[in-house]
This record gives C-alpha cells, structure tokens and sequence, in this order.
C-alpha cells in the first residue's frame, strides 16, 4: 500500500532511474550555473564545498590555537611554583582556553563538518541558505580571530570561561577583559545560530527523494538533534551575556545582591547553555561514531531506532541537569535530589549508543586502519569519561571533588572522547572527499596512538591529582603536597598528545591537496551518498533512495546519478537549484532556486563583527557607523533573494512536474523564520524566568508598577499592530485589493507596535522606577531593551517590504517575504503585550 | 506536528515532569507542598505515559507501512523510556518522606 505525506504518488518512483541519453549541453549548463568565482572573487562563494572547508579549517586552527595555551597551562604546573607565566597571564590562558576549546572549536566544527557534509550525505546541491552559511563562517572567522587577538595584548578575559559574577563584576574586573568575553562570545553565538537555522531546514527539507527519518544517516540525525539544542539553548547565554554587560556597561544590578540582584541567576543562565553545550558538542560526535562504525565495519547500524531515540532523549534530558553544576551553591535538597537523579539518568541514552556501537563492531567486520582506532579509542576514552560523570552526578561525592583536577579530568575524557577522536576519524575517513590523496595510514597509527597514550597520562593521573586535593584554576602550587609527580606527568601527557598532532599536520600538509574534481574517493568503501561523485553542483541528479546504505544496496547508483539519471538531472532554470522535500517521507514538493555567490554576506559578517568588537575597545562611534553599514548590507543580500520564476513549473526528471514558486507553511523560508522566532522566544521565556527569580530572591526590592490604566493604551497599539498585520496578509490575497494597500497595513503595523512599545517605555520612566537602583528596575528596563530591539527590526522591515512593492517584487496573492514580515509583526507585538502584561500583574509588584 | 508529537511524546512527558518537581521543589523550598506537587505530577507523569504507551502500540500495530511502524516504534519505545525515567526522577520523593 502506497502512502504519501503530501500527497504526492510514491508510485512515480517507479519510472527512475530513466533511460535514453540525456541532452549533452545539459551538464555543461549545469557546471555553468553553480560554478564558483575565482581569484579575490572566490571570498565571495557560497558553494557549501568552499564554505564548509573554510569553515573546518578556521575550527581547526582554533583547535591548535587553545591546544597551545593548554601546553603553556601544562608547563607552567609542572613544577611547584614556577614562574613560566605569571599570574595574570594564566589567569586568562585558561579562560582563553577554555572558551576557545567550547566556542570557537568544539561547536564550530561540528558545525563546519555539518555544512561540509550534509548537502552531499542528503544528496541536495546545497543547504537552503547558501548565504546564510557563509553569513555564519565569516562572522565566526573575523569575530573569532579578533578574539583570539586578545591574547597578545593582555586584554583576554581572565574570569573562567563560565566568567561567574561577582568576580567578572567591574569592582573585582574592572577592565575591559570582560567585556571582550561578553560581546565576542555574544557575538559568536549568533553566528552558532545562524548555523544552526541552516542546518535544521536542510535536513528537514533537502533530503532526496525518499529518505524517509528512518533512512536518514546517523550523522543527520546528529545534526538535526544539534540544531535544535543550539535553538533551545543558546539563548540562554544570549540573555545571560547580555545582562552581565548591562550591568558591567549601565550599572544595573542583575547579580549584585545589595541592590536586589543575585549572581546565582548568572549560574542558571549560564548553565541552561553550558550544560546542554556539552552534548551539543558530543552528539554530532556520536552520530559520527555511528555512521563511521557501521561503514567501517562494513554492516548496518545495530539498533538503528535505538539510537535515534537515544538522540533525541539525551537533548531532552540535556535541558534537565544544568543545576548539577551548582550542587554547592545551597540550593534546597529537594532540588538537587531531582537533579541528581535526571543527571545520573543520561547514562541510560548514551549507554544504549555504546551498547549499539559494540554490538555492530561484533557483527561486522572492522578493519585495522586509521579511523576505526580513532573510533575505538574514542569509544574507550568516552566510557571512562561517562563513568566518572555518574560519580560527580551524585551529590555528596561532588561536594569532595568539585573545582578541583577531578573535574578538569572528567570533562576532558568526555569531550576528547565523544567529540575529538571521532572528529580525527572523521578526517581520516572523509579525506578523499575533499583531497586528491587520502591521509597516511602508517602516519595515522602513530598519530592516533601518541594521542591516546597522551591523553590518558595526561587527565587518567589527573583524576588523582583531584583528588589529593589540588584545586583548578591556581597557577602554581607549594611543594610537598604530594601534587609534583602526578603534575609532571599530565606536562609530559600533554606534550606527547601535542606530538601526535604535530604529526597530524605533517601528513595534512604532505598529502591535503584540495580538489573538487580530482579527489581520492571512497577508499574506506562507505555506503552512504556523499560518495557518489560529485563537483560543485554537489551530485548530477538527485537520487531515490530506498535505504540507509544506498552505494552497497544499488551499485549502479553513483552511475545512474552521474548520467542524470534521476531527480534535477541539468539546471531546469539555468539557475542554481535543489529540490525541496517534506519532512518525514522525503516526497518532492517544489523546486528552490538558490542564491549564487555573493559580497554581501561577507560584508555584513564583518560589520556585524567590527560592531561587536569595536564596543568591547569603547570605540563607539566606529562601532555605531559598523552597526549601521550591517542593515544596508543584509536588506541588499536579502534584495536577490525570493524572486519568482518566468517557468511556474518545471519537468525535474521523467516528466515530473513540480512548481518552482511556493509560499506558506511547507516552504523553507518560512521553516526558518519560524525557528528564528523559536530563538527570540527563548531569550524572552528566560527574561521571564529570570524576573520571577529576582522577583522570589529579594521581594523586599520590588515597588509597585505603574497602574493598569497605563497597560490599555500599550496592549491597544500591540492588538491594533497585530490585526492591521493579519489585514495585511489578508488583503494579499485578495484580488480586489491594490498593490500598495497590503503593504500599507504592515507599514502601520509597525507603526502601531511602535506606539504600544513607546507608550509602555514611557509609562515606566514617569513611574521613576530607575535601573541601576534596584534588580526590579534592571529586568523590567532589559526586557524594554528587548522589545525595543524588535520594534526595531519590525521598524526596518516593513520600509524593506515596502520597497520590494514599489519594485514589483511582492507577488500576488502569496509571498515570502510578506509572509516573514507579518510573522515577524505578530511575534513583536505579542512579546510587548506579554512582557507589559507580566511587569504589571506580578503579585508582588502590584 | 501531531506525528512529530506523539513519536517525541515520551520525550515530552519526560520534560514536562522534571521541569514540574524542580519547579515545584524551588517555588516551595523546604515545604511539604513541594512535594505533594511534586508527587502529583509524577503521578500525572506516569498516567500520560501510559496512555501514550498504549495509544502508540496500538498504531504500531495497524501501521500503513515500514515507515509508519518505525515512527510508532520509536514513539513506544520512548513512551517506555519516559515511563521508566519518570519513575526513577520521582525516587527522591520517596527518600525525603
């Protein structure tokens, strides 16, 4: 019985692969449509094959980049009381890399991998928002080195990479090292995002032609599990960033107890993202596992639903654990008894991936090469990482070993376990997409086993050293503590692990040569669709597929695809395009047609970067003429983008039909603003929680608010906001109406969201509650910020949507860009009714 | 959605019941309250699980195609787990009376 999710007849599945010849101009076309500039110009590209190799690369270098400091960290321990590095020095070498490790490798990478791999591992020509992509790595790129600069000048954040207040507070930080931290891992995260939105409607919406869920490659599932953690959880330190510069910059006291403020807030906001972080960074790694082991292994994945569901539990329980972070902070029994229970709980989800993992190298048959001992050896160091995790999920054995080297020597099992030893495979493994010759694998031996046997001096003694007692974070230590042995050699650990990477880059640097047509190929023998041949289109033709190792299943396919055999074989348009699918059956429902290269993403990552990073040096003005060159620069990126088509439909292969301009619910654009709103959301549902909790901890602080009179001219500017924008989507699609009369209703729209967020505004400063007097008028003037910055963007928006209307570009009776406008309107103006609403009825602030 | 729902219902339970008992252990610290709240919602916890148990069960075995069966398999199994899970965060009820 054929099933369909949109409606679209499985049965014409049945007519690929085609037969006959295909035109001979049609690949050539299709070569010319996606192919990238060169010189200078080639900055400008945003084939996911440049990107993501930037992408990987700038991670990789901030891998190298932290794991030098790590060595400075291990050198200046080695001995009692050494003077290598002084104090100050160390103090911001382990914040640097600390946070360089987390922000700028773990969760980069994974992402770079990400877009490197996914168009190909789901056989699309590119992730959805090329632009977006690029977008992403530039402002992580320019952003990430200009933070890293720090460093040489003696301006890096010295306060932990958690940076708690009080001690990051500018009585106890009074330099502007805090605030590089601030803005520039703000900054980062909304690159992260960026990212992430790509990642979850690629994997959504781009799969081929029947790649249902229960196809899909591991890392895919990976992926999208990642994505939406980043979603979740990222706004989170967004809002937490945000707050502590507030009140480092403006002198409101969210975390200064004496005004009514509480530092513990930081934590919970700090550790909502920092604990989700840690498997935002080992999932990818575990779906690499997954996928690797069962290729390399040569058989399917044992207990394929098993570990899906073990994914997705493990982002659950991920959002559930973060207090087990502050089981020293006096928080009430009952509360860290239930979070001591749900952090012991996540070993049942990652035991089931390691069972899984077992299970398929014992019933397949692995090979005694470079990647599988990665894998292995990641496996081994990942479990022990686990087991001393369930430890420090029990509260009184915590109470002994917290901040100390046991700690240090756990997380560092967990993640160069679950995160770095599969991403080596990866390389090893994926090489021969990417280069014209693969990796060393006599090399690789040694480097995998100097990396191990480093490793394991390194953090197995320093699990002893924690426990006899040494705290982190001291840059020296006294003699005769019994603290000099096992110090020594975690030193002499670190610089053998550092040997094996040293390694590592002799054979990149030996056999990497970058290639899109020219590469060494599938020479592990993998199943999955990356390895069909591909160039910068990325695959000929859009294969069916019909299970999860189509190259073992079908070995006619890479052939098929190559001679257009299915799906998209040419360019239906002469512009670059993909095919979009839904969700769970991977049917076809339209063809996207997607942005060539471009500057404008470049140039708006580097003014959004020079905004940022100009504040934290107090250069206001540069930093304000920054901020505004990034609005011109992202409306003309966007400017190109949702044009419609002379062809309404187009023949995608064996005279199939689909249209190449669709609007509403099932498109990717919307997908994406939806998820974007997800994300603003988040940061306003932590607002909230972030109210309540200043609001429970020192009530006595609090006043009342303005009356309710004052709420009625607010809530009738929102409401009035919210039906002129609905009026608008309306008379869209309506005939009857003219062009400009739509538009005109989003325009006062936003005029209306702006009146109730004046007079909200307004309302409190004749209240005279002040910001820097007490928490209450800190939260309730930061969520005013907030919702400032929306009536902001919903000010630029609709001028931009006007503008598309005078230039025809607004198509009727549907559009996407009219959809986005009018979501984003509602989303501002039912935020600045909650948030007038919520300020006004807190029983105590009444 | 709603097959989005009911594969990650388990899942969803699962969160909704941890964010409920710190809720309820941080709004009342110290309180009996907090953990009459707390047990209600474990209690509550466990009933949804086991209608989502069974409601997807019964799908799984009526499934259309491999695909269906694998999404209520998926949905069972995390029902099952949620089940379990909710239990076992619920222990420490039992510990402080």
């Amino acid at each position: 019985m054929s099933v369909s999710e949109t409606g679209f007849d499985p049965e014409l599945y049945k007519r690929f692969p085609t037969t006959g010849e295909r035109p001979p101009e049609e690949f050539e076309r299709l070569k010319r449509a996606w192919a990238a500039p060169s010189g200078i110009a080639r900055l400008t590209a945003v084939n996911n094959n440049f990107v993501g190799l930037w992408y990987v690369s700038t991670a990789f270098l901030f891998f190298i980049l932290a794991g030098g400091l790590a060595l400075l960290m291990r050198t200046q321990l080695a001995l009692p009381l050494t003077g290598f590095l002084s104090q100050e020095t160390y103090n911001q070498v382990f914040t640097m890399h600390g946070t360089v490790m987390m922000f700028l490798f773990a969760v980069p990478m994974m992402e770079a991998i990400g877009v490197m791999l996914l168009p190909q591992m789901l056989a699309a020509r590119d992730l959805p928002f090329p632009r977006l992509s690029a977008y992403a790595f530039w402002a992580y790129f320019v952003g990430g080195l200009c933070f890293f600069a720090s460093i040489f000048v003696g301006l890096a954040p010295d306060g932990g990479w958690f940076m708690y207040p009080p001690l990051t507070s500018t009585t106890f930080s009074p330099g502007i090292n805090a605030d590089m931290w601030l803005l520039g891992i703000g900054f980062i995260e909304i690159s992260a995002i960026a990212g992430a939105i790509e990642i979850l409607v690629g994997v959504l919406k781009t799969r081929a032609p029947g790649m249902t869920l229960a196809r899909m490659p591991m890392f895919a599932w990976a992926m999208l599990v990642f994505a939406g953690m980043i979603v979740i959880a990222f706004p989170a330190i967004i809002l937490g960033t945000l707050l502590l510069e507030l009140e480092r910059a403006l002198n409101w006291p969210f975390f200064d107890a004496t005004r009514g403020g509480d530092p513990l807030l930081w934590q919970h906001l700090f550790w909502f993202f920092g604990h989700p972080e840690v498997y935002i960074i080992f999932l990818p790694g575990a779906g690499l596992i997954s996928m690797l082991i069962a290729n390399l292994s040569r058989t399917g994945l044992v207990g394929y639903h098993l570990v899906v569901l073990a994914l997705l539990a493990t982002s659950f329980i991920s959002f559930g654990v973060w207090a087990h972070h502050m089981f020293t902070t006096g928080m009430p029994t009952l509360s860290i008894s239930f979070f001591s229970a749900a952090s012991v709980a996540v070993s049942l989800p990652a035991g089931v991936q390691v069972f899984s993992w077992i299970a398929t190298l014992a019933s397949g048959k692995p090979q005694f090469n470079t990647p599988t001992l990665f894998l292995v050896g990641g496996l081994v160091i990942f479990v022990m990482g686990g087991l001393t995790g369930v430890m420090i999920g029990l509260i009184p054995f915590d109470w002994q070993v917290h901040d100390t080297h046991f700690i240090v020597a756990h997380f560092h099992y967990v993640l160069i376990g679950g995160a770095v030893f599969p991403v080596f495979a990866a390389f090893y493994y994926w090489m021969g997409m990417t280069s014209r010759r693969p990796l060393s694998e006599r090399l690789g031996k040694w480097v995998f086993w100097l990396m191990f046997a480093g490793m394991h001096i390194t953090f197995l003694v320093m699990h002893l050293t924690g426990f006899m007692g040494m705290p982190r974070r001291v840059y020296t230590y006294l003699p005769n503590l019994y603290w000099e042995w096992p110090n020594l050699v975690s030193t002499a650990g670190a610089y053998i692990f550092g040997l094996g990477i040293l390694l590592f880059l002799f054979d990149l640097a030996r056999n990497f040569r970058f290639s899109i047509d020219d590469q060494a190929g599938n020479s592990y023998g993998g199943g999955t669709l990356e390895w069909l041949p591909n160039g910068l289109y990325n695959t000929r033709s859009i294969p069916i597929v019909h299970s999860r190792e189509p190259l073992w299943d079908d070995p006619r396919l890479g052939d098929d695809v190559e001679q257009g055999r299915y799906f998209l074989p040419g360019t239906a348009t002469g512009l670059r395009e993909t095919l979009i699918t839904s969700p769970l059956r991977a049917e076809p429902q339209y063809v996207q047609i997607m942005p060539g290269p471009s500057v404008w993403p470049l140039l708006a990552a580097v003014f959004t970067a020079g905004f940022f990073l100009l504040l934290t040096v107090q250069a206001y003005t540069p930093a304000i003429v920054c901020g505004i060159l990034t609005i011109p620069s992202v409306m003309r990126w966007l400017w190109e983008t949702d044009r419609p088509v002379p062809q309404e439909t187009v023949d995608v292969g064996a005279g199939i039909c689909l249209p190449t301009y669709v609007t509403g619910p099932s498109t990717h654009g919307w997908w994406a603003i939806v998820i974007l709103l997800v994300v603003l959301g988040m940061v306003f549902l932590m607002e909230i929680f972030s109210y309540f909790f200043l609001f429970g901890i020192h009530t006595s602080y609090w006043t009342a608010p303005p009356g309710f009179v004052s709420l009625l001219p607010v809530l009738a500017g929102y409401g009035g906001g919210a039906g002129l924008a609905l009026l608008g989507r309306h008379l869209l699609a309506r005939e009857g109406s003219t062009v400009w009369s739509p538009t005109t209703q989003l325009l006062l729209a936003a005029g209306a969201i702006g009146f109730g967020f004046a007079v909200d505004l307004l309302s409190w400063r004749e209240h005279g509650l002040d910001p820097t007097l007490s928490a209450q008028g800190a939260i309730v003037y930061a969520m005013l910020g907030w919702q400032g910055l929306m009536v902001a963007l919903a000010i630029l928006m609709a001028p931009y949507l006007a503008a598309r209307t005078s230039v025809g570009l607004v198509t009727r009776p549907h559009n996407t860009t009219f959809d986005v406008v009018t979501l984003f309107l509602l989303y501002a103006a039912a935020q600045g009714a909650m948030a007038a609403v919520v300020t006004r009825i807190t029983p105590g602030a009444v | 959605m709603r097959r989005w729902l009911l594969m990650l219902g388990g899942l969803l339970v699962w969160a909704a019941h941890f964010f409920a008992v710190y809720a309820a252990a941080s709004i009342f610290p110290g309180d009996p309250a907090a953990e009459s709240l707390a047990l209600v919602a474990t209690l509550a916890a466990i009933g949804a699980n086991g209608i989502l148990l069974w409601w997807t069960l019964g799908r799984k075995r009526t499934a259309a195609d491999g695909f269906d069966e694998w999404t209520w398999r998926v949905g069972a199994i995390g029902a099952g787990l949620s089940l379990l899970a909710v239990l076992w965060q619920g222990m420490p009820l039992i510990a402080s009376t």
